[in-house]
């Protein structure tokens, strides 16, 4: 039963980072329809930032993940600006080849600027586990899991409850009627790049203390944010939440209770049987033609 | 002249290749092989990708299972090569038929997201089913292709079989963009709906274009193992996949000569960019993004541009 326990919280925590990284992924599809591939190494950027802000520059915490999450910002803009613009008429393949392309470069870039060592990056909860029922929790776990409750409460909040967030909606749903409206579409769309770098970030950031800061770590994510993406539903919020919490759950208890060599099977598994059964996902939206 | 075209690029090939491999180095005729074996997966991914439009991040996953095929048949049940490469061809036909009835319901970038996940699951089987593929250890000591006594144990005597083998391969792909099937299979490209009003079966030719490029894929895997002599699973992972993509969308999509040219070049460069040490992934990365935004239809397509600029340019006084 500790075992038990102590599987979920763990599970729920990755699940909540595969989680944040499928709500940048699905924000940026909604808005732009761009099915972006470097989605894991947005995280793996957030990682380094914190990497970069606390250990290399010695930034005290909060500064530092401060400092890390506006690099995040702006290189979310420089993505919109490099990146989607030149494409944005191009074709689907062109689109997916062009991300990869991206996903290249900094993967790369990263390995030039910290090397192929992994690096630890500190918890500002390092050393504190909580005792329930036997399992040893370690404090950052829970914290994951509250920070990324708390994050969604708010995306709901910006996306549902603030003009800002549903010009966003607006872009998302239909990009010339939003134009004709007098929203200005460029912004909310820099805006959508910028927001799914930040989330990114935040995952990176969570993800750090718990895995070594490794620049191979965004294809993993990646691949997992897309499993859960298509688990939940394709462009869906709720869907990229709780494809995200499946799919960190499956890879740890099926690690522990079923095959540790096949883990990561399971997720692809279930990600093509959905795609055959169910292609809407658990939360079935409207399937959008674009991108 | 028209008629010549599935003529000229073969002899075009068989003669390049011919040349090439009295006056190069053996490192050299190593990386040429490479980019022989590739240029038929990745004209076989034109069929599935160019000509019908899937977008396939799989193709990988079809390179592997004929590698894997050919590896096990001869090294555990001591066929001979010969045997062996038209059976991984055929059960790899098998296998893209058995997944193709499912999956080509999907499309765009649902179909990419399937075909990724299918590919990351088989290198992950490829991995973990030890006693049949030895795992991440793989399967060595694979034999040489030969004819009687005249083994293909060389770069140089390799390259005379890849070119061969790699001239059927385009001849046949010319013919096949020309004809009748070829031609449906564009149709379903360019619109899926228009296409079935016309009275042609949609499923049928995605199938059988899913088919002819894991055929391909599978005489490329087959010879990939007994070039190498040697298979492990990351040489199937689906990055490689992301790289017969990326050859296919920088030679120029839709033509055999692209396919070509995009992957002899995609294998040569790093060996150009080696000056530039670590830094080469990352310069790579940038090219391919400079060539999808500003050269669209890849290197071919510029070829026929600037033709056409030219003639205009002496239509017009």
């Amino acid at each position: 039963m500790a075992d038990f326990i102590q599987l979920l919280v763990n599970g729920l925590a990755l699940g909540s980072v595969y989680a944040l990284a499928a709500i940048g992924f699905v924000i940026v599809y909604s808005a732009t329809g761009v099915v972006n591939f470097a989605a894991g190494q947005f995280v793996m950027f957030g990682t380094f930032a914190g990497v970069a802000m606390l250990s290399n520059l010695g930034l005290s915490l909060p500064v530092g993940y401060a400092a890390a999450l506006i690099a995040m910002a702006g290189f979310g803009a420089l993505f919109f600006a490099a990146v989607y613009m030149p494409l944005r008429n191009s074709p689907v393949a062109t689109v997916i080849i062009g991300t990869v392309a991206v996903s290249i470069v900094m993967q790369n870039a990263a390995l030039l600027g910290f090397g192929s060592w992994p690096f630890r990056l500190a918890s500002p909860l390092d050393g504190i586990t909580f005792d329930i029922a036997g399992a040893a929790i370690t404090a950052h776990a829970a914290m994951v899991v509250v920070v990324t409750g708390v994050l969604v409460g708010l995306i709901w909040l910006l996306f549902y409850k603030t003009a800002l967030g549903i010009g966003m909606r607006a872009v998302a749903q239909d990009t010339e009627a939003a134009l004709l409206m007098g929203l200005n579409v460029n912004v909310l769309l820099v805006l959508s790049w910028v927001l799914a770098a930040v989330l990114a970030g935040i995952a990176g950031l969570l993800l750090g203390p718990m895995w070594f800061a490794d620049v191979n770590m965004g294809d993993p994510i990646a691949l997992k944010a897309f499993a859960a993406t298509i688990i939940g539903g394709f462009g869906s919020l709720p869907g990229a939440i709780a494809g995200g919490l499946f799919v960190g759950l499956t890879e740890l208890l099926g690690a522990s209770y079923i095959s540790s060599a096949y883990k990561d099977l399971i997720a692809f598994v279930v990600m093509i049987l959905f795609l055959l059964v169910r292609p809407q996902g658990v939360f079935g939206e409207r399937i959008q033609d674009r991108g | 002249m028209r008629r010549y075209d599935s003529l000229f690029l073969p002899l075009a090939i068989l003669l390049l290749g011919g040349l090439l491999s009295f006056v190069l180095t053996d490192y050299r005729l190593r990386l040429l092989n490479i980019s022989v074996i590739s240029a038929i997966a990745v004209i076989g991914f034109n069929v599935a990708f160019g000509l019908t439009g899937l977008i396939s991040l799989g193709h990988a996953a079809f390179v592997g299972m004929g590698a894997y095929t050919l590896a096990i048949l001869t090294t555990s049940l001591g066929w001979s090569g010969w045997l062996a490469i038209p059976v991984a061809i055929v059960v790899t036909i098998g296998f893209a038929a058995l997944i193709g009835f499912p999956l080509l319901r999907l499309r765009g970038h649902y179909l990419a997201l399937a075909t990724l996940g299918l590919n990351v699951s088989f290198t992950i089987v490829l991995t973990n089913w030890v006693q049949l593929t030895g795992g991440t250890n793989g399967i060595s000591n694979i034999s040489d292709l030969h004819l009687g006594s005249f083994a293909f144990n060389s770069e140089q005597r390799f390259l005379w079989l890849g070119v061969m083998f790699l001239a059927v391969c385009a001849a046949g792909a010319v013919l096949l963009q020309k004809s009748a099937l070829g031609r449906a299979m564009m149709a379903v490209r360019d619109d899926e709906i228009a296409a079935r009003m016309t009275g042609i079966d949609v499923t049928r030719i995605k199938i059988t274009a899913l088919c002819i490029s894991a055929a391909l894929a599978a005489l490329a895997g087959s010879l990939f193992a007994t070039h190498v002599r040697f298979v492990a699973p990351e040489d199937f992972s689906y990055a490689h996949s992301i790289v017969y993509l990326a050859m296919l969308i920088v030679g120029g999509e839709g033509t055999v000569a692209g396919a070509i040219i995009g992957a002899a070049l995609l294998t040569f460069l790093p060996e150009w960019l080696r000056f530039l040490g670590n830094a080469y992934l990352a310069f790579f990365g940038l090219m391919l993004l400079a060539i999808l935004i500003f050269l669209p239809t890849g290197l071919v397509g510029l070829v026929a541009r600037l033709r056409g600029r030219r003639e205009q340019g002496g239509a017009t006084p």
